[in-house]
């Protein structure tokens, strides 16, 4: 009925538009920079009616955020920041409806994928000189198997995450970016979820740009789920924390 | 409360020498901070914000347990999309508050959709005057300010606003509650907002 969809600044800043005339309005904002303007102007004046009252929160909240934000890894940096709209939380609520992958992990596990395979031609699969396969090898092994899967995180999971799978070789590898360094005296610990219950698989260290690439420790057969959960330092015999990340391989 | 986290001492350029921003945005710099994973800084943005989030909150959800579980995904949230947060396209406050009232009208939306709908005709003409609204919170300069925005907007307009923000009302629920037309609750949100807004001297 409207012909004009400019009427909808107020509405949508105040948050009274229904979901699905949010979502169309959301799109509109992407193409009209006057809206987008004005209702950056709207949200913050609606920020000041926010924020004028104020309620002590129960002091046992802080603790249940702090406990959950313990084991949450954050969002990288989005790569274009002139793309985004500050103000508006559509960056926010599309997380809810099924996480993109971040464009970071993909380029990050591509370059690996590069490098690592360059590593796997050269040297072979088991070493040139007959030595036990080293770890890089395997992980090369696993990554330029032809039948490598890339599996990401299931979306509502809290991490940028992902596993290539290769059944062939009976092998995993986690990675991951923008995972936060583990809480102090804490560490992130994998594990394989097959038939006969969770099987340590290894702890994870965190790298520049919290990025990870760990190799599973022993077998898979493609068919479990992978999950990270955070211990204790040297890590557990059995998880005894909620996973912050699980893969379904099957 | 005691704080028990490791603080991780590798200082970063406040967010003001980079953005040329003034010093004074304390918050835009914690938020900044948090985005590179400072759980110091996030427990300071708490400390300053969580009173403000947690008074809109129940403001919006009315009910104390769920204001609580609100609040909690409003932090976790900023926790994780902090990298989001661009400081110069606005404010934090601004930005953590638009994220704390999204949150919260979802929830009211998701959890008490049917209930309200059939409650909505019963409601009819029962609105609660902002009076009492703002009868509710503590007094205090900004309050008073905002106060004083408040009555400078014409009646259906401080209406639409109320029902919209405190309510968590949609444009059609406001409509049918003050009896006009959808598309006149469109235009009082707007023109009343942007009379808030030049009123309170809002930068964007």
């Amino acid at each position: 009925m409207s012909a004009s969809p400019h009427d909808l600044t107020g509405a949508y800043a105040l948050d009274a538009l229904p979901e699905t005339e949010r979502a169309t309005f959301e799109r509109h904002l992407d193409t009209c920079p006057a809206c987008a303007g004005e209702v950056r102007g709207l949200q913050a004046a609606a920020a000041r009616l926010g924020a004028a009252d104020t309620a002590p929160p129960p002091a046992a909240l802080w603790d249940r955020i702090r406990a959950e934000v313990a084991t949450t890894p954050q969002l990288p940096a989005p790569a274009d920041r002139a793309d985004r709209r500050a103000g508006r939380s559509g960056a926010l609520a599309g997380l809810r409806g099924g996480r993109r992958f971040p464009p970071l992990l993909a380029a990050a596990a591509a370059l690996l994928l590069a490098a690592v395979s360059v590593a796997a031609l050269g040297l072979g699969l088991t070493g040139r000189s007959g030595r036990p396969a080293r770890t890089t090898d395997l992980v090369a092994a696993v990554l330029a198997a032809p039948d490598a899967r890339r599996v990401a995180a299931r979306p509502g999971g809290s991490g940028q995450a992902a596993v290539v799978v290769s059944r062939e070789r009976g092998r995993a590898v986690f990675v991951a970016g923008g995972l936060p360094p583990a809480p102090a005296a804490r560490t992130y610990q994998l594990w394989v979820l097959g038939g006969s219950g969770p099987r340590p698989a290894g702890l994870v260290e965190v790298g520049p740009g919290g990025r990870v690439t760990r190799l599973l420790d022993g077998p898979v057969t493609g068919t479990e789920r992978v999950a990270m959960t955070v211990e204790r330092a040297g890590g557990a015999a059995r998880p005894t924390t909620e996973p912050v990340v699980v893969v379904d391989l099957a | 409360m005691a704080l028990t986290w490791t603080r991780r001492e590798p200082a970063r350029p406040p967010a003001g020498a980079l953005t040329g921003r003034p010093a004074g945005d304390a918050l835009d710099q914690l938020m900044t901070q948090v985005a590179g994973g400072d759980e110091r800084a996030f427990a300071e943005l708490y400390r300053r914000v969580a009173p403000a989030v947690f008074g809109l909150v129940g403001k919006v959800v009315r009910n104390p347990a769920l204001s609580e579980e609100v609040t909690q995904e409003v932090f976790v949230e900023l926790w994780r999309d902090a990298s989001r947060f661009d400081p110069n396209r606005g404010t934090a406050r601004s930005w953590i508050m638009t994220c704390a009232h999204r949150r919260a009208v979802d929830r009211v939306r998701s959890a008490e959709r049917a209930a309200r709908r059939d409650d909505l005709a019963g409601r009819r003409g029962q609105v609660r005057p902002y009076d009492e609204v703002a009868d509710q919170v503590e007094t205090g300069l900004e309050h008073e300010h905002v106060r004083r925005s408040l009555d400078a907007l014409t009646e259906l307009q401080r209406e639409a606003v109320v029902l919209a923000y405190y309510g968590g009302h949609t444009h059609r629920e406001i409509a049918e509650l003050l009896e006009v037309p959808v598309g006149t609750v469109k235009t009082r949100l707007r023109d009343g907002l942007i009379r808030l807004r030049d009123h309170l001297g809002v930068e964007a």
